[in-house]
């Protein structure tokens, strides 16, 4: 029986198709998945405005990201990832204010009245306003919400309008949360947005032939600058960032890459394919959790810019640094059980090296809005009797805490302090505790983390002593 | 002396102080004991609330949503609805359900009221009769979370208190606390505790957003500790009097005037500080009709010895701004002034009417700019401004790049606070928490304005 219906799901027996248990002569038997929730079951997934500003465009350094909504839809943009920036420009221009994207949100702050006679005339105040207050931003961009999609605001006529008025990008993107079924359709819709608005309306200020794009990489507590010294040191140039650090203007010039590397894989293989389609330029799905992602990725890479000898010397560089250290924490671990709860693919992306690579054993994975091929992914690197869940709820997190005894949960915030009132230790694997935790220092950093939640002393503490 | 009022300039918001109506309904509805918050919207709208909330509070935030899409959109959400409530009921038997309304629901037209009544019967006929279910209406174009809460409030006083001729009177008082983090809510039940004054905190969050770890103990599915049973606020109605610790959360106390007769007290100025705890005590007595005993008196003492110590010697004069909710600006306000420091600029995001005056009532003979409906960037600009010589911003973690790029101190308050841990659990109304605000804003200008060597620190 590869299906399972949780004790707590009697009442909607629809989630038994989600819940698979890994087999091995199951193979071909599907998950269901990217399906609308069930109203009211306590669902994680968030809406299209977080998968667009929140995960895309909010990491971008020198935009200013303009919300279309009453107040709390911007509220909410502020701070929600850990997307640090650095104020360097590709033209060798500095921004003049630092982390700028964290720093500041920007919203029209609608009204009862703009909801009754339309919204646009205060959108171009705000975009005006805004531009004035931070003249030096690259361009502005601009979200549709819930509010500013029903009441049918022309969001894209009012952007082109400003486009030439202020002689910068105004771009449109129409997120309302409404769209689709979880945070994934935002990210196909800024991937859209992105590509028919911004690539190939710019050109870089020089080109080599180690030029890649960096895709689906947003820099969540440092993560795109571990890659990014590796990339440099082996002799490749980072054209284009999508979207971690990025500025503006590399997003217009994406199409002059010489290769794209797909990182996260759920939210920006969109915008490889399409660059592919118009552009001829190829992209490889790269994963670089772990060391040993690291190395064979890192190889790839080399075999493929014919920089064999710069790949080997950054693995031996830095794998060499933490593989003493990892080994010990693979000493502590071993066997230790885990579930993973990623927001999209790192279900999969972390299966294999923490077992691998630091002995976990691997219980329970799941995703908020993976799609099918993340699930075909997931079933191929988990082991038998492995539980696979797509859109979990919280009170299946709780059957499965209660049933599986696990040593340790990656989750994010929502799912975290649960877990802790039953005993269980948790990592936030969205926003990361002590990162960054790809490459092999990132690794390192995230074994470190594992370690010390699951040996925290206050886990022992739960009983009270008597004696 | 005088305020200056001053309104924002632009149209645009940069870094809102406030956030949406139905954060605050949420708030409310997790102060009731196994009560459920069920946002009728997109999933964003209860996600990013769970997040915002549990990254302030480091607990469990269980908030149900009826999972909106476009076909919602064009059909209405009255399948939503029905089905979340079945779903909820089925699984988690909560003793109350807050139906709580989004932009999405309000501008479709979604008639929740209707929805919920013909739910109601379906329900009952299904054998599911022992759950409340109370539709709240917070479209945020309408208001701030403030505004949600005064909503929230309103709905359960509305649809649950019943009239009093049989219920049992013990001089109760109700008490609605506002947008309060648990460490305030357990002082002010402190206070009347000591005070031996029987009560009802509409709602209490005190234990459900500050819940211990007990593994063993712990039930699933997860409800929070403590909060106000769906009980105790339908006895609600027999109380000697309602006091509304924030101004912006009045609606449930009036309304309870109206219909019940409960007398309310709306207008005070919060137990912040020396004075406006002294009123509160005052208005406790005189609504219960039980002493303000010895305990207090003690603890008023022990902050007056503090502030005796610190306030001539290390504050005064320093130049502060305080940003944040109404309520929590004032009483520091209040507060700040009892410690002989200046206020130079206080701002709260949201159109409270009567705090420009509230902040006039208290400035004595200082001289204070009054930013109504400003946000962040009025405060970065403000403060960063040399001529205005701040030294101190009072405010909640969001200015912590106004403080990193200006190295002038940021006492953390209000909401959110998730820089800096323990600011929730402890308070900052009644004596005691005033102490405990006293101690922190002298740490914080010891530590910046004292060289660290210096024999000044000696003693």
């Amino acid at each position: 029986m590869p299906h399972k219906l949780f004790e707590i799901d009697k009442e909607i027996p629809e989630r038994e198709k989600h819940i698979y248990i890994k087999h091995c002569s199951d193979e071909d038997n599907e998950i269901d998945c990217n399906k609308s929730t069930i109203p009211g079951c306590m669902t994680e997934r968030g809406c299209a405005l977080a998968g667009g500003r929140g995960v895309i465009t909010g990491a971008i350094k020198d935009v200013i990201g303009l919300v279309h909504s009453p107040v709390g839809c911007q509220y909410y943009t502020t701070g929600v990832k850990r997307y640090p920036s650095k104020p360097e420009l590709p033209n060798g221009k500095t921004f003049p204010i630092d982390n700028f994207n964290l720093k500041y949100s920007f919203g029209t702050d609608l009204k009862e009245a703009n909801v009754v006679f339309g919204g646009t005339k205060k959108l171009k105040e705000a975009i005006i306003e805004s531009n004035k207050e931070y003249p030096f931003a690259s361009a502005i961009y601009v979200n549709s919400t819930c509010t500013t999609g029903l009441i049918g605001d022309d969001v894209d006529a009012v952007c082109k309008e400003m486009t030439e008025e202020l002689g910068k990008d105004v771009v449109a993107f129409n997120t309302p949360g409404f769209s689709g079924v979880s945070q994934s359709k935002g990210h196909h819709i800024t991937n859209d947005a992105v590509f028919d608005r911004l690539v190939g309306t710019k050109e870089p200020p020089k080109t080599t032939g180690y030029d890649i794009c960096l895709i689906g990489e947003y820099n969540i507590d440092g993560d795109l600058w571990v890659l990014e010294k590796y990339l440099t040191e082996m002799g490749l140039n980072i054209l284009s960032r999508f979207s971690g650090d990025a500025s503006h203007d590399e997003l217009c010039w994406m199409h002059r890459s010489k290769l794209n590397l797909v990182r996260c894989q759920r939210s920006a293989t969109y915008i490889a394919d399409l660059i592919e389609e118009k552009y001829g330029v190829p992209y490889k799905k790269v994963d670089f959790f772990s060391t040993e992602y690291c190395d064979d990725n890192l190889r790839m890479l080399g075999r493929y810019f014919s920089l064999e000898e710069e790949a080997e010397a950054v693995i031996e560089k830095y794998h060499g640094e933490v593989k003493e250290e990892l080994k010990w924490y693979k000493e502590q671990l071993s066997g230790k059980k885990v579930y993973i709860f990623s927001g999209g693919p790192k279900s999969w992306h972390l299966s294999i090296p923490l077992e691998k690579e630091l002995g976990l054993d691997i219980i329970a994975v799941a995703s908020q809005f993976e799609h099918l091929d993340g699930y075909d992914k997931m079933k191929a690197r988990v082991k038998d009797g492995t539980t696979i869940l797509d859109d979990p709820n919280s009170l299946e997190l709780e059957e499965l805490i209660l049933t599986n005894k696990p040593d340790l949960i990656l989750a994010g915030i929502k799912e975290k302090y649960l877990a802790y009132k039953h005993g269980i230790p948790a990592i936030q694997i969205h926003s990361y505790e002590n990162g960054p935790y790809i490459g092999y220092e990132g690794f390192l950093n995230l074994a470190k983390d594992i370690y010390n939640n699951i040996n925290a002393p206050v886990w022992k503490l739960m009983d009270f002593e008597s004696e | 002396m005088s305020v200056n009022v001053y309104k924002r300039d632009r149209q645009v918001i940069i870094d809102p102080l406030v956030t949406c109506m139905p954060l605050g309904a949420m708030w409310a509805v997790l102060g009731i004991n196994h009560g459920v918050p069920l946002v009728q919207g997109s999933q964003g709208c209860s996600t990013f609330a769970r997040y915002h909330l549990a990254r302030h509070f480091r607990e469990p935030i269980e908030i149900a949503v009826s999972s909106f899409h476009e076909s919602t959109a064009v059909f209405g959400g009255k399948k939503n609805l029905n089905i979340s409530l079945k779903t909820l009921i089925q699984r988690q038997d909560p003793e109350l359900i807050g139906v709580i309304t989004t932009c999405s629901s309000e501008i479709i037209g979604d008639d929740v009221y209707g929805f919920v009544d013909s739910n109601k019967q379906e329900l009952k006929e299904l054998g599911y009769d022992n759950t409340e279910i109370i539709p709240i209406n917070t479209p945020s174009f309408a208001g701030s979370h403030f505004a949600g809460y005064d909503n929230a409030i309103d709905a359960l006083i509305k649809n649950l208190a019943t009239p009093n001729e049989n219920i049992e009177c013990d001089n109760n008082i109700n008490i609605i606390p506002g947008l309060l983090n648990p460490g305030d809510v357990n002082e002010i039940k402190h206070m009347l505790d000591s005070m031996f004054v029987p009560y009802t905190m509409l709602t209490d969050i005190s234990e459900t957003f500050d819940s211990p770890l007990n593994p063993k103990k712990q039930k699933t599915p997860y409800f929070g500790k403590g909060g106000t049973t769906v009980n105790d606020i339908k006895n609600i109605s027999a109380s000697k009097g309602t006091i509304s610790i924030a101004k912006y959360a009045k609606t449930g106390a009036e309304t309870l005037k109206q219909t019940h007769k409960v007398p309310a007290v709306t207008d005070n100025l919060p137990p912040i500080g020396i004075k406006g705890t002294d009123k509160f005590l005052k208005t406790v007595n005189k609504l219960s009709g039980y002493d303000i005993i010895d305990t207090l008196m003690t603890e008023r003492g022990l902050t007056l010895d503090l502030m005796a110590d610190v306030s001539a010697r290390y504050l005064a004069g320093r130049k502060v701004v305080i940003f944040g909710d109404p309520t929590l600006v004032t009483g520091l306000t209040s507060l700040v002034i009892e410690l002989g420091m200046e206020v130079v600029m206080v701002t709260t995001g949201s159109e409270e009417k009567t705090f420009p005056t509230d902040i006039e009532s208290i400035s004595k003979n200082q001289s204070i700019d009054v930013f109504s409906e400003g946000d962040l960037k009025v405060v970065e600009d403000y403060v960063k401004d040399k001529d205005n010589g701040v030294e101190l911003i009072l405010g909640s973690s969001e200015a912590r790049f106004i403080n990193y790029d200006t190295g002038i101190p940021l006492v953390r308050f209000g909401f959110p606070v998730y820089d800096r841990v323990g600011y929730h659990s402890q308070p900052i109304v009644g004596y005691r928490g005033a102490k405990r605000v006293v101690e922190m804003v002298t740490n914080e200008v010891l530590a910046k304005y004292y060289e660290e060597k210096h024999w000044k620190l000696q003693q």
